[in-house]
C-alpha cells in the first residue's frame, strides 16, 4: 500500500498520518529560486503534458480512415466534446469556432485530473491554483472577445446587468451583483471549483489509504478490521475520483461554453 | 485527568463553518438539478436550452460553496 | 490543527511565480498541439470518411437514377410500340374493309354490266328471231294456205294482206303473252 501513495506520507506510530494542505504546497525540488522552479505538482504536470503529447500525437499521426479500437475511443472522445458539449449548448454555427478550445480544455483537464489516481503521481496536475486559473482566464478572454465582436461591450453589459422584468428598485442590488458575476465570479468559480475538488479528492483518498496503512501495518492486530474497511473505502474513493475527474472536466468545459454562449446576442 | 481537559475540543472552527456554509448551496444545487430534470421530462424538446440555463444557475449557486472553502482559509 | 497549515492556508490560493510560468507554458504547448496538429488531423480523417461515405451514397443514387431512367425509357418505348401496333392493326383493318367494299362494289357493277349486256343481247337475239320467224312463218303459212286453198289464193295482193293481218294478230298475241 505504501507505494500506492508514497511521497507525502511519513510513517508515524502514534496515529494515522493525516494528509494536510501542505501536500499542495510541496517544496521546490528543481531549479530552486528561478522562475522555472518546479515542485512535485508542477513536475507531475510536465510529465503528464509530455505523455499527452506523445500518446495523442502518435494516435493522430497514425490516424487511419478505418479506426482501430484505440483510435475509435479517441474519436469518440472528440465527437463527445463536439456534439454533447459545444454543439448542444451553442449550436453548430456558433460552436464551430470554439470546438478546438473546448476540446483542448476537456482533454487536458480530464487527463490532468486523472493524475490524482495514477500510482506514482498521486496528485492531480490541476491541484495548484494556477492551472485551473489559466484555463479560466482563457475562457474569460474568449467570452469578452466574443461579446465585443458579436454585440459590442456596452450592449453586452447592459444585457447582462439589467435583466428583463426586474423592478427598478431591485436594480440597485442586481446591477452590482451581475457586474461582479461577469467580471470576477465566473472565472473565479471555474478556478476554485476545479481546484477545490481536486484538493478534496486527494485529501479523502490519502486519508483512506494512510488510515489503511496505519491500521493494517502499524497498529495492533485488533485494528485490522478497521484497516479492511478503510482499504475498501480507498478503492471506492479511487473509482469515485475517476468519476469526479471526468465530471469536473465536463463541468469546466460545459460552463466555459455556456459563458461564451452568453456573450452572443439572444437568438 | 480533570474535567476541563476532558471537555477540551481541539480542531479548527472553520471546518464547522464550512459545514454550515455548504448547507445552502447543497439545497440550491439539488433544487436546480431536480427542477432541470423535471422540466426536461415535461418538455424534452427544450432539453438543450434547459441544460444551458441549469449550468448557469449551478455556477452561481456553486460559487457560494466555493466561497466557503476560500473563506475558511481567508478569515482565520 | 498543524501549525504549518495555519500559516500557509491562504497561500494555496496565491499562485507562485514558477506555478504561473509553468501553467502558462503548458497551456500554450497543449493548446498549440490541439489547435495545430491533433484536431486538424482528426478533422481531416472525419472529412475524408464523410466524403467517402457520401461519395458511395451519391454513386448509389446515381446508379439508381440511371436505372430508373433506363426503365422509363424502356417503358416509353414499349408503350410507343403498343400504340403503333394498334394503329397498324386499325389501319390494316380499315384497309381490309376498304378493299372488301371496293371489291364488292366492283363485282356488283360488273355483275350489273354483265346482266345488262346479257339482256341487251337477249333482246337483240329476240328481235332477230322475231324478224326471221316473221319471214319464215309467213312463208310457211303461205305455203300451207296455198296448198290448202290451191291456186285461188295465188294472187299476191290477197296473199300479202292476209299475211300482214295474221302477223299483227300474232304480234299482239305475243305482246299480251309477254305481259
Amino acid at each position: 500500500m505504501t507505494d500506492v501513495f508514497g511521497a507525502g506520507l511519513v510513517l508515524a506510530a502514534s496515529g494515522p498520518e493525516i494528509p494536510t494542505i501542505d501536500d499542495f504546497l510541496p517544496p521546490e525540488i528543481l531549479f530552486q529560486g528561478t522562475p522555472f522552479a518546479m515542485n512535485r505538482i508542477v513536475l507531475v504536470r510536465v510529465v503528464m503534458t509530455v505523455v499527452i503529447l506523445l500518446v495523442l500525437g502518435i494516435t493522430a499521426a497514425r490516424a487511419k480512415l478505418v479506426p482501430g479500437r484505440w483510435q475509435g475511443f479517441v474519436e469518440w472522445g472528440i465527437e463527445y466534446v463536439r456534439d454533447k458539449i459545444v454543439y448542444e449548448v451553442m449550436g453548430e454555427v456558433r460552436g464551430k469556432r470554439y470546438v478546438p478550445m473546448i476540446t483542448t480544455m476537456f482533454f487536458t483537464i480530464l487527463l490532468f485530473n486523472l493524475c490524482g489516481i495514477i500510482p506514482g503521481m498521486n496528485i492531480a496536475a490541476t491541484a495548484t491554483v494556477m492551472m485551473p486559473l489559466a484555463f479560466a482566464l482563457w475562457t474569460f478572454v474568449q467570452y469578452w472577445r466574443a461579446a465585443t465582436r458579436e454585440q459590442g461591450l456596452l450592449t453586452f453589459l447592459k444585457h447582462e446587468c439589467v435583466p428583463q422584468g426586474v423592478p427598478p428598485v431591485m436594480l440597485i442590488l442586481v446591477i452590482p451583483i451581475q457586474l461582479l458575476d461577469v467580471v470576477v465570479i465566473r472565472p473565479l468559480s471555474l478556478t476554485v471549483r476545479l481546484f477545490a475538488n481536486m484538493m478534496a479528492g486527494h485529501i479523502i483518498l490519502a486519508l483512506c489509504l494512510s488510515a489503511t496503512q496505519f491500521f493494517l501495518i502499524e497498529a495492533h492486530n485488533a485494528m485490522a478490521a478497521f484497516g479492511a474497511i478503510t482499504l475498501i473505502a480507498g478503492f471506492v474513493m479511487t473509482l469515485f475520483e475517476a468519476f469526479v475527474a471526468y465530471l469536473q472536466a465536463f463541468i469546466f468545459a460545459t460552463l466555459s461554453t455556456v459563458y461564451i454562449n452568453l456573450s452572443y446576442p439572444e437568438d | 485527568m480533570d474535567l476541563i481537559t476532558l471537555a477540551e475540543v481541539s480542531g479548527n472552527l472553520s471546518a464547522i463553518g464550512y459545514g454550515l456554509a455548504a448547507i445552502g448551496p447543497g439545497i440550491g444545487v439539488g433544487i436546480v438539478f431536480g427542477k432541470a430534470i423535471e422540466s426536461t421530462a415535461r418538455q424534452p424538446e427544450l432539453g438543450g436550452r434547459i441544460q444551458t440555463l441549469m449550468w448557469i444557475g449551478f455556477g452561481v449557486i456553486e460559487f457560494l460553496a466555493l466561497l466557503g472553502i476560500v473563506a475558511g482559509f481567508l478569515f482565520r | 490543527m498543524e501549525t504549518l497549515a495555519e500559516t500557509s492556508g491562504i497561500a494555496l490560493f496565491i499562485p507562485k511565480v514558477y506555478d504561473i510560468v509553468w501553467s502558462l507554458i503548458i497551456l500554450v504547448v497543449v493548446a498549440v498541439f490541439f489547435y495545430k496538429f491533433f484536431l486538424p488531423k482528426f478533422q481531416s480523417v472525419f472529412d475524408e470518411r464523410t466524403a467517402k461515405i457520401e461519395g458511395g451514397i451519391a454513386k448509389a443514387q446515381k446508379d439508381q437514377e440511371a436505372a430508373r431512367a433506363a426503365k422509363e425509357q424502356y417503358e416509353a418505348q414499349l408503350s410507343n410500340a403498343r400504340v403503333e401496333a394498334s394503329k397498324i392493326r386499325d389501319d390494316a383493318r380499315a384497309e381490309a374493309s376498304h378493299i372488301v367494299a371496293d371489291a364488292r362494289s366492283r363485282a356488283e357493277s360488273e355483275a350489273a354490266q354483265i346482266t345488262a349486256n346479257a339482256q341487251r343481247s337477249l333482246a337483240s337475239q329476240q328481235q332477230q328471231a322475231l324478224v326471221s320467224l316473221k319471214g319464215e312463218v309467213g312463208a310457211l303459212a303461205t305455203a300451207l294456205a296455198g296448198k290448202i286453198l290451191g291456186a285461188k289464193l295465188e294472187d299476191p295482193g290477197v296473199q300479202s294482206s292476209m299475211i300482214d293481218s295474221m302477223i299483227d294478230d300474232l304480234d299482239s298475241g305475243a305482246k299480251t303473252a309477254a305481259k
